[in-house]
């Protein structure tokens, strides 16, 4: 019980819940409307998906700065898919999950052929999607594309948002690929310790390109909920994912050097930040403030971590 | 005779000869010719296929003054790159300097000097808190960087919506003018003038001279280096490692504050959108030009090729009717091609000198 409590986990349900109560006091229990919570939940999707497309990376100890452009890309693609060439919703769905792993894996594959380092190649890829997301259409919107893909973005099962229960089930994929799966186990092991790894006969280079390849491939989910949720999408997509998707991962308690991820850490994490920006639109605050905030909460998770592990006597 | 020859014997075979030092590698290897040679043909590409590159004053000199802003920010980022760290605030630390900054002249009426030394402390200072919590909590300077550039960037909004109810201070210190417009052309000694050269492309220099000088000579920049390869070694040879990341990571903000000042200078206003567009190009210039991001060696020259570089593919393309979108994606292009040439250059170099040898 006791090694329950002392969870990094344990401390962000706590603090998550005891937010949400005191925000929906605050509201005068609007937030437990059926239309706000709808919103609150179905908005919330994406900063999860996003979190787990970074902290996959991060499990062998890289960066993937081009996951929130590549999120935007691949939901602008989709969106010519549908529109332009008149493709049938599925189609546009497989496609940006397909382009996701693939940029994924071209990423992964930089990385290990040429030695740079990670945070280099996908600032470099980053820049390069950014430009791709431009030139599929401009500064132009697309919209009323597939009524039935809008509509999945928009049902709810039991007033609980479809596309908030598809980010829940990649969260639990997520978690069991890592907890119970051989290359998630590898993939943490390299992480880890890249020369234990290797002595124990696992590929690191073959962990670095799955894990970019697997972001990849979560951006692609990002972008299919993008599309699906927001009803329209244009090229600005993907601009203020970058902060978050690291936010999510290291409020969470995952580590930066790689080897340790919580899946449950980042998807609460993810809560809280969507906490602030709610209180943020419910009490007409500044938008800078959130900022300020999460900044704030950010370096207080870390502080509060490192606290910790002086406590319990180095790092677990 | 034979204890004449005696001596000489050792000396004889060429197994003994000192061997090359690892560092040797061929002219063709070193990164900094690379770029100048892109640099080059860039240049005569983009003079050829459109003339008004080569105009003096609507394209070189803007040219030189961008220039300018960028080594600064490049800098900036090799200071705690040094180290091995990063400084993801760089844009934001030049927000809040430029905003204290333009405070200053706005309701102190400070002249122009002593409003940039105002900005100059503000930003070492705030680069040195992210240095001290960096070393006192030995959180990943990523980490630490990354939520400071949040806090900022809520901060930096809320300031100027306090101070000028807008985006921008108004007011325009004397001397500023001139730092935007004039060229050196347009100071004459007589019959003599100036090359036309912005006023600002010295400061860029005096700034790479001095971060040069640092970390090749100065105590306190091998110090920092000595830290950045390896911390532990540096730590045990009596060197006060905490001081040292404090310091580099003051020394980011500083640089970064002074390259908000040169693009305020060269913008004609101070703004809270400065530092924007500087996150990307604070890591290309560094990178570019044979900077690692593992620390312990820097490149003062390589940052102001890789800068040049950058800003003549931006300014070329730009001329061409290239739209911004379309420019960063061939920047990201090049960025991947040189660094994996650069690789390969790497390689060859060590597989030629392990085969000469």
């Amino acid at each position: 019980m006791r090694s329950v409590i002392r969870t990094n986990e344990f401390t962000l349900a706590v603090i998550a819940a005891l937010g949400f109560a005191a925000l929906a006091v605050a509201t005068d229990f609007n937030l437990l409307t059926a239309g706000t919570l709808d919103a609150f939940l179905r908005f919330l999707a994406l900063p999860i998906v996003i979190g787990l497309a970074q902290m996959v990376v991060l499990a062998v100890g890289q960066m993937n700065l081009s996951v929130g452009v590549l999120t935007g890309f691949c939901a602008v693609a989709s969106g010519w898919l549908m529109v332009d060439a008149g493709l049938p919703a599925p189609v546009a769905v497989l496609a940006a999950l397909a382009l996701g792993a693939v940029v994924g894996l071209v990423n992964g594959l930089l990385v290990i052929f040429t030695r740079i380092n990670g945070f280099i190649v996908t600032l470099a890829t980053m820049t390069i999607l950014e430009g791709l997301r431009y030139g599929v259409n401009g500064t132009g919107t697309y919209q009323g594309y597939s009524p039935g893909l809008r509509g999945f973005g928009q049902a709810s099962v039991a007033g609980v948002p479809v596309v908030f229960l598809l980010a829940v089930v990649i969260a639990v994929a997520v978690a069991l690929f890592f907890r119970r799966t051989v290359p998630g186990r590898h993939l943490l092991a390299s992480g880890g310790n890249p020369f234990a790894a290797r002595l124990s006969g696992i590929s690191n280079d073959r962990a670095l390109v799955l894990a970019h390849t697997l972001s990849g491939l979560l951006a692609g989910f990002a972008a299919v909920i993008v599309v699906a949720a927001f009803g329209s999408v244009n090229a600005s997509i993907g601009d203020d994912l970058l902060l978050p998707s690291f936010a999510a991962p290291i409020i969470g308690g995952v580590a930066l050097a790689g080897g340790m991820i919580s899946v449950t850490g980042t998807v609460l994490a993810a809560f809280l930040v969507r906490l602030v920006d709610v209180s943020q639109s419910q009490f007409d605050i500044n938008r800078r403030w959130v900022d300020l905030i999460i900044g704030a909460v950010v370096l207080g998770a870390v502080l509060l971590g490192q606290f910790r592990d002086k406590l319990s006597g180095g790092p677990r | 005779m034979k204890t004449e020859t005696a001596p000489e014997a050792p000396a004889v075979p060429p197994a003994a000869e000192p061997r090359p030092p690892a560092r040797a590698l061929p002219v063709w290897a070193n990164p900094r010719l690379g770029l100048l040679i892109v640099i080059a043909v860039l240049v005569v590409l983009f003079s050829s296929l459109t003339p008004a590159f080569l105009d003096p004053r609507l394209t070189l000199a803007p040219l030189q003054a961008d220039i300018s802003v960028y080594v600064v920010v490049g800098l900036a980022q090799l200071a705690v790159l040094s180290l091995g760290h990063m400084n993801m605030a760089v844009g934001r630390m030049a927000a809040l300097s430029t905003f204290a900054m333009g405070l200053a002249y706005d309701r102190l009426g400070v002249p122009l000097l002593v409003g940039l030394l105002v900005g100059l402390a503000v930003g070492a200072g705030i680069g040195a808190l992210a240095g001290l919590l960096i070393a006192k909590t030995g959180v990943n300077s990523f980490v630490v960087t990354l939520a400071l550039d949040f806090g900022l960037l809520g901060l930096v909004t809320i300031l100027y919506t306090w101070a000028t109810g807008g985006v921008s201070f108004a007011v325009q210190p004397s001397g500023l003018s001139a730092l935007r417009f004039d060229t050196f052309a347009d100071y004459c000694m007589g019959e003599v003038c100036g090359p036309r050269i912005p006023l600002v492309v010295p400061i860029a220099v005096a700034a790479a001279l001095g971060v040069g000088l640092l970390f090749r000579h100065a105590r306190l920049g091998r110090e920092i280096l000595m830290t950045g390869s390896n911390t532990v070694a540096a730590e045990l040879s009596g060197i006060p490692t905490h001081r040292r990341v404090v310091a580099a990571h003051a020394l980011s903000g500083l640089l970064a504050a002074l390259a908000g000042f040169l693009l305020a200078a060269n913008n004609g206003a101070f703004s809270a959108n400065i530092g924007e567009s500087f996150l990307l190009p604070s890591f290309l210039a560094p990178v570019l030009g044979g900077t690692l991001l593992a620390g312990g060696a820097v490149s003062v020259l390589g940052t102001a090729l890789g800068a040049t570089l950058t800003q003549v593919i931006y300014k070329g393309l730009n001329l061409l009717q290239f739209s911004l979108e379309e420019l960063k994606l061939y920047i990201g292009l090049v960025l991947l091609a040189a660094l994996s040439l650069d690789r390969l250059r790497a390689v060859l170099a060590e597989r030629r000198a392990v085969s000469s040898s």
